[in-house]
């Protein structure tokens, strides 16, 4: 082995030994990359004035439009959660369904899923989940394996259902290698990926596994109801038309609202990035909903007459009439305005505001630490080297996906999966798609579902570390270690048969888009 | 000595979170900026490549100038399988050192790199490739120097606090030696 090459591959091993010790992931990232470089310059492998691409990488990023759908994601999510929106999801879920053995795991299950959903950074999902379902369910005397098991599982798999932030990302890196990879096979009107594409192919294999987890909870509440017992039913509860205004409210609201969000971007209405505006906008109208008192009648209004304008656009009744429709514009700007500033005021503005800056700031600065590291890996040869290596593996492109797949769930053990898609996937991508008979599409969805599975993975699943973190005294790590197991012997069943049914991902897209 | 130096962590600290916090508004400003573009496009059929730009650069701003905020806030993530659990003593080792040796020379390098590309584009007041765009992208570039020299501030006041630390544990364990 030549020795660019060998720095390229000491560098993957220098990131994995620092990372472990604990200095943020970003900069521990564009650190080393940075000594790599210094140091192959000196030795006369590499030409450190590579990095003057370095800033325009990072204008590139700057100007990604396709990631802009990341902040509004994030704000929509915190909101939900910051206004309490969770937790009183989780209640009148639990209501609904507590009554039978293992309902409440259910509405766990539920709740997390459509709620996580927006958020999609694993560690603050788990840690959200756990914090707001754990009490409730040692409470009525869920077994603590169970609660643990099913509360892992369902903060990891919030991280590939669309819109999870994870799926924007991969699908912007695989796009890049795609195009990337047709260029090198001489196609010169490349077809691309959008993430459109990856939302709409994630969306089978996920809610299988929803109702994979599902069946489970509910057939471990009938073979073991003790370990699930139902809630008894709470004399103080609503009843009649009071639940069903609070069913209303609390369910049907915010449902409806990630239903839209998601609905427009799958039949193509709206990009990504203007369907998450409109979901964080939705998302704030929600939470000025939640004020107690007559604020919230501008709320309301705003909703209203945005629905109504909505309606009028596609029944193309008022095209004739730009003045009417302008006015009432203006309407839904002042009543937003009001409504924002009520949400300001009740607390709810400044620690989304705060919370979705840091989060984004975080995601992207890994980013920029990732482009250094793949720019002085691509110099030292690195991409090359992968690239032979996997056109060498025995079994084709099956054998090289298998070995990508196999180092990504190892990976996942020490990385974020920001990480594994700003580093890993721009190096074995290219390689990957430019075989032949490798659809991005599924290879998107296999490389979400094996980081996730990853995820949750005893003994280092950093999910398992997550709980560990914020679970209380009476779940110990071995009831979190054995109470993941079913879950993730779910999820491998679910790798295996997406490994030999592609179709589970590919279908809908090409039922959606064509192609 | 130790006086100045925590006077000096307090000024970067002051100066961080206040470009951090008044970048952070900047996420409204995108949900703002692009539900109205959503109305106008929808609705009117209307495009506008000034408000477009207008979320880019919003966008820009917010993560680049909330990173040493976040940084200061511990927003960014660390693989915490052992730090977690690790002693101050070894949490602010790291960080002294995390801060020294991969921290400050990325940052420096970042900004060293970024120079010249910006001045160029300083030298000719670049403008956006659309005509109807922002005649802006100079300022939007100074961003990537700008980002590098807040963040490189506040890994000097982090490896600063990580070492008041160091001090203060030697100073402990010196007295319960006794």
């Amino acid at each position: 082995m030549a020795l660019p090459e060998f720095l390229a591959i000491m560098m993957i091993v220098a990131v994995c030994g620092l990372l472990m010790a604990g200095y943020p992931v970003a900069l521990t990232l564009g650190g080393v990359s940075l000594a790599f470089a210094a140091f192959g310059h000196i030795v006369g492998v590499m030409d450190i004035g590579l990095l003057n691409a370095l800033p325009q990488r990072i204008f590139g990023v700057m100007t990604n439009t396709v990631l802009l759908a990341i902040p509004l994601f994030i704000f929509m999510g915190v909101m939900l959660e910051r206004s309490r929106i969770a937790e009183d999801l989780l209640e009148t879920m639990g209501r609904l369904f507590g009554a039978v053995p293992g309902g409440l795991g259910v509405s766990v299950v539920l709740v997390g899923v459509l709620l996580a959903a927006a958020k999609g950074v694993v560690g603050a999902t788990v840690v959200t989940i756990a914090l707001i379902t754990l009490p409730t369910m040692l409470r009525h005397r869920y077994d603590p394996r169970i609660a643990a098991g099913t509360v892992a599982a369902t903060a990891t798999l919030a991280q590939i259902l669309p819109p999870a932030t994870v799926l924007v990302l991969l699908g912007d890196q695989l796009n890049n290698s795609f195009q990337a990879a047709q260029l090198a096979r001489g196609v010169f009107a490349p077809a691309s990926l959008s993430v459109s594409d990856l939302f709409a192919a994630a969306i089978v294999p996920g809610l299988t596994l929803v109702a994979l987890y599902l069946l489970f909870l509910v057939a471990v509440g009938f073979l073991r109801p003790g370990a699930m017992p139902p809630i008894p039913p709470d004399p103080m509860a609503p009843r009649g038309s009071a639940l069903a205004r609070q069913l209303g409210t609390a369910l049907l609201a915010p449902v409806l609202l990630i239903a839209v969000v998601l609905g427009s971007i799958l039949i193509g209405l709206a990009t990504p990035t203007e369907a998450a505006a409109v979901g964080a906008v939705g998302a704030i109208l929600l939470a000025a909903l939640r004020i107690e008192g007559g604020e919230r009648a501008w709320a309301w209004i705003c909703i209203v007459i945005f629905v109504f304008l909505i309606v009028l656009r596609a029944t193309s009744g008022l095209s004739r009439r730009p003045d009417l429709i302008v006015t009432l514009m203006l309407i839904v700007a002042g009543t937003l305005a009001v409504a924002i500033y009520q949400v300001w005021r009740a607390g709810y503005l400044a620690p989304t505001v705060t919370r979705t800056a840091q989060t984004t700031s975080m995601i992207f600065t890994i980013l920029i630490g990732a482009t250094l590291f793949s720019l002085v890996f691509r110099g030292l040869g690195g991409d090359d080297m992968v690239h032979r290596a996997l056109s060498d593996l025995p079994g084709g492109a099956a054998g090289a996906i298998l070995a990508v797949m196999l180092a990504m769930f190892l990976l996942g053990f020490v990385m974020d999966a920001f990480e594994i898609i700003f580093v890993v996937v721009p190096i074995v991508a290219p390689p990957l798609l430019a075989m032949d008979g490798v659809d991005p599409v599924w290879l998107g969805v296999m490389m979400a579902v094996n980081l996730q599975t990853s995820y949750m993975h005893p003994p280092l699943g950093p999910t398992l570390f997550f709980l560990r973190g914020v679970a209380p005294p009476e779940i110990t790590t071995r009831h979190i270690y054995v109470g993941i197991i079913p879950f993730v012997a779910i999820q491998l069943c679910a790798l295996i048969v997406l490994w030999f049914v592609p179709g589970l991902a590919t279908w809908l897209p090409r039922v959606l888009y064509g192609g | 000595m130790l006086k100045r130096l925590t006077g000096l962590v307090k000024s970067i600290d002051s100066l961080t979170t206040a470009v951090g916090r008044a970048a952070s508004w900047c996420t409204l400003g995108i949900v703002l900026i692009g539900f109205a573009v959503v109305l106008m496009r929808y609705l009117l059929g209307l495009g506008s490549i000034w408000l477009q730009e207008t979320i880019v650069y919003a966008h820009a701003a917010l993560f680049l100038l909330a990173a040493a905020w976040t940084l200061k806030e511990g927003g960014h993530v660390r693989v915490d399988v052992f730090y977690a659990n690790a002693s101050p003593r070894n949490k602010a080792l790291v960080d002294l050192f995390g801060a020294l040796l991969l921290l400050l020379p990325f940052a420096i390098a970042l900004f060293w790199f970024s120079l010249p590309y910006v001045t160029r584009s300083w030298a000719i007041l670049e403008r956006s490739p659309e005509t109807s765009g922002l005649p802006l992208v100079f300022v939007l570039k100074t961003l990537i120097p700008l980002f590098a020299l807040l963040l490189a501030l506040q890994g000097v006041a982090q490896a600063i606090r990580a070492l008041v630390t160091l001090k203060l544990q030697q100073m402990i364990r010196g007295k319960a030696a006794r």
